[in-house]
């Protein structure tokens, strides 16, 4: 519940910034971008929007059950929550997508990967794979290993 | 004459420990302490390949001498209720009919906390019950897990106090409690008692803090008990967090371990072997060596800072097989004390990594990582 309100709450706030073009924080965006200077307000903006997708993704990672419900998703049926292999994020190296992927015998992406780990150990239901708790999730996994070297399709 | 260390080729005593030959007796050289006078001496080969020599960083050969006992340790099992998984019961009976089946048979087992995920009586009561099948004798200390949901009274009443101590043939044996003197983090924020245990069950949260650490009393404890006891007399502490400082953001540390280390350093055998950390792990400090245990749940990612150069870092577990990567211990108390540690590991022959692309530290190359931020907002 709470995640909802503060997204409403903080949709309002931001449309102005982000675009008076925008319908909705995820609906079409402004036809017109960079023709005039960034004022810190606009980046400010722009940084809570990816802020509050990492809270989100931070919230799912951690198997917080409110979270799921709201986003009306099972991420795992086993008590088992990602950060509970995956620390801080660790081991999951986004910087290494795409690539080669054991498990799936198949050229995968980070989403790929998520979507394995939902169904396979947590025996959880596979997310839309361009929806909005698979993008909460990759938010807050490329955010968690901000600075990492670059270096796709390290094994 | 015994040969010199020098004249030993590191890679060729490792291959006749690594296809389980044993060396005669007149190799008088542990693999540990070649080690370290290779990095003492800060030797290119010893700094640039301590990690990938297939040492037995875990054990000292008791070259020429009769094991004296077995023990085993089991720890992290981390139950759910059955209703919510059976995966980690599954696990937890395996390990106790297996301990159960060793031969010559263990002289006890060592629990090393754990037991429940979180500290719900159902968990606890599944898992006293599991571990009854074993009839030997038990001794058991509390994890992080198994306390704050009611602060440790379920616990002492199934498994007792800590800390304790035994003494068997001619070894110092010391249970410790380092889970149980958080600073409190639950009072001011008024949390409910699952609330204080949840933030407590999460390995990387920032709500519960630097909670391991022996405090005052049980250190005062821990130097009545080892005085008195011979210098060179085998002395065995056993911990649910490894006594040194790994990686403080997730606890693989306790944080008075200086102090600790400081009531021990007069000794000059002293192994620590310690659970929480899910992972193979060896440390030295001074005379004290420090062995990290399997879990049976699920193995942690070593972090990204902190491994002790010492490990031989276990393999990169597969996540699709549930018994990889994890497993319990067989040790034995040799006849002149010293500790030799056996993992067992479900699924593997081969528990160290022969190469870097192998290991569970390999993904720590170009790694860089950041705690999470959603428990520090409202309305946490
Ligand atoms: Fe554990
Ligand atoms: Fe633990």
């Amino acid at each position: 519940m709470k995640g909802k309100l503060a997204l409403a709450a903080l949709g309002a706030g931001l449309l102005g910034l982000l675009g008076a073009g925008a319908s909705s924080l995820w609906g079409p965006a402004p036809a017109l971008a960079h023709k005039a200077k960034h004022s810190q307000e606009q980046l400010d903006a722009f940084q809570q929007v990816l802020m509050e997708q990492v809270r989100l993704g931070d919230l799912l990672f951690h198997g917080d059950a409110d979270t799921e419900k709201q986003m009306n998703i099972k991420l795992s049926n086993t008590g088992m929550a990602c950060a509970m292999c995956h620390p801080f994020a660790s081991d999951s190296h986004p910087h290494e997508f795409p690539k080669f992927q054991e498990q799936m015998n198949a050229f995968a992406t980070l989403r790929d990967m998520i979507n394995w780990c939902i169904e396979k150990p947590n025996e959880g239901v596979k997310i839309d794979p361009d929806g909005p708790a698979m993008k909460a999730l990759e938010a807050y996994i490329y955010w968690a290993n901000r600075g990492s070297k670059l270096d796709t399709g390290r094994h | 004459m015994e040969p010199r260390e020098v004249d030993l080729d590191p890679r060729q005593v490792a291959m006749e420990i690594d296809t389980g030959g044993r060396p005669d007796g007149s190799l008088a050289i542990t693999r540990r302490l070649f080690i370290n006078k290779a990095i003492l001496a800060g030797t290119a080969a010893g700094v640039a390949s301590v990690g990938w020599f297939p040492v037995i960083n875990t054990l000292d050969l008791a070259f020429g001498q009769q094991a004296a006992f077995k023990f085993a340790w089991l720890s992290d099992t981390h139950l759910y209720p059955k209703d919510v998984n059976t995966r980690f019961v599954d696990k937890t009976v395996r390990a106790v009919k297996e301990i159960k089946a060793m031969s010559p048979p263990a002289d006890f087992l060592i629990f090393g906390g754990d037991l429940a995920q979180l500290g719900d009586p159902v968990e606890i009561d599944l898992g006293a019950d599991i571990l009854k099948e074993l009839t030997i004798k038990k001794h058991f200390i509390p994890g992080e897990h198994d306390w704050y949901l009611d602060m440790g009274a379920k616990w002492e009443r199934m498994f007792g106090k800590t800390p304790w101590t035994f003494d068997h043939n001619g070894v110092r044996f010391i249970g410790l409690n380092t889970v149980g003197f958080a600073p409190d983090y639950w009072s001011a924020k008024k949390m409910s008692p699952k609330e204080r245990m949840g933030h407590m069950a999460t390995l990387d949260g920032s709500v519960a803090g630097p909670w391991a650490g022996v405090g005052d009393e049980q250190r005062q404890w821990l130097q009545q008990t080892v005085s008195g006891w011979a210098k060179d007399r085998p002395l065995v502490v056993f911990t649910h967090t490894p006594l040194y400082e790994y990686y403080p953001p997730w606890n693989f540390w306790t944080r008075d371990w200086r102090e600790v280390n400081e009531i021990l350093k007069p000794f000059s055998n002293v192994t620590n072997i310690h659970g929480h950390t899910h992972q193979v792990l060896y440390n030295e400090l001074g005379s004290m060596r420090s062995i990290g245990m399997l879990a049976t749940s699920w193995p942690w990612p070593y972090a990204p800072q902190g491994v002790p150069p010492l490990t031989k870092p276990m393999i990169r577990a597969d996540p699709g097989d549930h018994f990889d990567g994890v497993g319990y211990s067989k040790l034995t108390a040799g006849a002149a004390g010293r500790i030799e540690n056996e993992y067992v590991m479900w699924g593997r022959k081969e528990v160290f990594a022969e190469s870097v692309v192998d290991s569970g530290t390999a993904d720590n190359v170009n790694q860089i990582l950041h705690p999470r931020i959603a428990d520090r907002m409202w309305p946490y």
